[in-house]
């Protein structure tokens, strides 16, 4: 087989995959650019013009409010998240110390419990300490995220050279110091690809805003889809458009991060 | 190693806030959750302290535990390996010299993965609702059936649905971590096995499978603890629009898709509010989990040796 023919194959082959990847997502734009009526007569192929109208009925349930609210819980919690997860990563990779491997068994052990484990007595924990009618119970269970600490740790293990560190400490150069002036710039790929991971993960958790948030002004952007079903039960094509608008934010964000997010996978994550 | 004699407490400071969030916000919440699991407690009148009678009452017919974890299992067991086969193949064609647009690919592939989980039940159940559905229209269209069908209320189709919704969901991401491990492999490697005068097919079962072994226990151990999690897709599929409302039917047709953790939701904050019970059944999720990875870790030990 000549190399033309071979890369048209391929290329054919995997673009078929990435039309059974698109087809919902182009369905789901499609539908929400229809009257709801419509969407029950007949095949909608081409975009409708209701979209106007739609996205009227969408803002009307303050759409914009749980933008606001996921991307505060999203940002706040990749922030403390990446944070946290550098800073005992650092110790994990870099420092010797008493029970180190058994403490690090300890944080792989909590990867393998489920989120739900602790999830009823958490939400009477938020109430006690009473902040259940906020957002910062959508944060906290992110700022000691075992997952974090194990991809940061097998990242800075390859990626700082030791000999760096203990020059810059004969030069006088503090702990803190060290961290923030050296570390930081060795593991940019792995900060970029942790960052997106949990911001996704964050922006798209629904369980635990389901049980603790009960004030429509806290809703975050699953809820509010959600709840779009409830107030506009018969409006499918609302509900539909929700859904895109709901989706967009995070697409955007993989589209100008992906670059960095593959180069920091592939450049420490998964060696075993 | 640096100075450590006389900087003992520069590692424990790195770890601190680790330790501290985790015991208040990870470690408290579980002891404590594991005390309300022994009590009978509906969040208004006061605890009754009931020793093991919620872990009891897991066995009987009635909490659908068994039930449910049966379904979390069928899930697992019928989408991982068509997302291993899927992403490795698509992985491989993507990293062969013969493609075009790779970058592109990659992207578009790998978006159904971000997609909000609540977004992609909603999607699904619009794509297979009896009236209004895309998939029910076409096939009618192209006069395969005369009237449609109702995908979601036959437990079969319902299960296949979410099966397809799952891969759907998860092909791109098995396929990135494919391409990651693709890329750490030496090309000097599959070169040197050309050379010899391997065929493709060869060079691939010999060399870069095995090399992928560290990528496949990854996929496999994550996709099996993160199927456990199930939750928002099955709930959204199957209580579509009108979720939320007491009409949704919990678990779809004789709740041949009630995952464990929507159990436990349903049973903590959905049709009652038995808080004791839905802890013991996180409880039990998790003494299953920890059976799973106690078998995984030994499997892999022992291809090791």
């Amino acid at each position: 087989m000549n190399r033309s023919l071979r890369t048209t194959l391929t290329t054919s082959t995997i673009a078929l995959f990435s039309l059974f990847a698109l087809l919902p997502f182009y369905i789901m734009l499609v539908m929400g650019t229809y009257q709801n009526e419509e969407l029950f007569q007949k095949i909608v192929l081409v975009p409708g013009h209701y979209l106007m109208e739609n996205i009227k009925t969408v803002a009307e349930s303050r759409f914009d409010l749980a933008y606001m609210n996921s991307f505060i819980v999203s940002a706040a919690s990749t922030v403390v998240s990446v944070f946290v997860s550098c800073f005992a990563g650092f110790a994990f990779a870099k420092h010797e110390f008493k029970y180190k491997k058994q403490i690090f068994s300890g944080v792989l052990l909590t990867m393998m419990i489920p989120g739900q484990l602790g999830l009823v007595a958490f939400v009477i924990e938020m109430r006690y300490i009473h902040v259940s009618s906020t957002l910062l119970p959508l944060i906290l269970p992110w700022v000691a995220n075992a997952f974090g600490i194990f991809w940061m740790t097998q990242f800075m293990k390859g990626a700082i050279p030791t000999e760096v560190l203990e020059s810059a400490r004969i030069d006088g150069c503090s702990d803190i110091g060290v961290f923030f002036r050296i570390v930081v710039a060795f593991i940019y790929p792995a900060i970029a690809t942790l960052s997106l991971l949990v911001f996704l993960w964050s922006w798209n958790n629904y369980l635990l805003p389901l049980i603790i948030i009960n004030k429509p002004e806290l809703f975050t952007i699953p809820l509010a889809i959600t709840s779009l079903g409830n107030a506009y039960r018969t409006d499918l094509a609302a509900q539909i458009l929700g859904l895109t608008l709901g989706t967009i934010p995070v697409l955007i964000l993989f589209i100008f991060g992906s670059k960095s997010f593959i180069r920091g996978l592939t450049a420490g994550s998964v060696k075993g | 190693m640096m100075d450590t004699a006389k900087r003992k407490w520069v590692p424990y400071f790195f770890l601190s806030p680790y330790l501290l969030f985790y015991m208040a916000f990870g470690l408290i919440p579980i002891i404590f959750s594991f005390y309300v699991s022994l009590t009978s407690w509906d969040g208004i009148s006061g605890k009754k302290f009931v020793g093991l009678a919620n872990y009891k009452f897991l066995f009987n017919g009635d909490s659908y535990f068994f039930k449910s974890i049966g379904n979390t299992l069928l899930f697992i067991v019928m989408t991982l390996p068509l997302q291993l086969i899927f992403g490795l193949l698509i992985a491989t064609l993507l990293y062969s010299q013969y493609v075009k647009w790779r970058a592109f690919f990659q992207l578009i592939n790998f978006l159904p993965y971000i997609v909000t989980p609540v977004a992609v039940g909603l999607m699904f159940n619009l794509l297979f609702d009896w009236q209004a559905g895309f998939v029910n229209k076409v096939l009618i269209h192209l006069g395969i059936i005369d009237e449609g069908i109702y995908w979601l209320g036959d437990p079969v189709y319902a299960r296949l649905i979410i099966v397809l919704m799952m891969f759907w969901k998860g092909f791109g991401y098995t396929m990135i971590f494919f391409l990651a491990g693709l890329a750490n492999i030496p090309k000097d490697l599959n070169e040197a096995a050309q050379v010899d005068g391997a065929s493709g097919f060869r060079n691939f079962w010999s060399i870069t499978l095995p090399l992928l072994r560290p990528v496949i226990t990854f996929i496999v151990i994550t996709g099996i603890i993160g199927g456990f999690q199930l939750l928002e897709e099955p709930m959204l599929l199957l209580g579509g629009a009108g979720m939320g409302s007491s009409s949704a039917v919990i678990g779809g047709p004789d709740r041949c898709c009630l995952t464990t953790v929507w159990n436990m939701y349903d049973t903590a904050y959905g049709s009652t509010t038995r808080y004791g019970l839905g802890a013991a059944i996180a409880y039990g999720l998790c003494v299953i989990i920890a059976v799973f990875s106690f078998i995984g870790v030994k499997f892999q030990k022992g291809e090791q040796e």
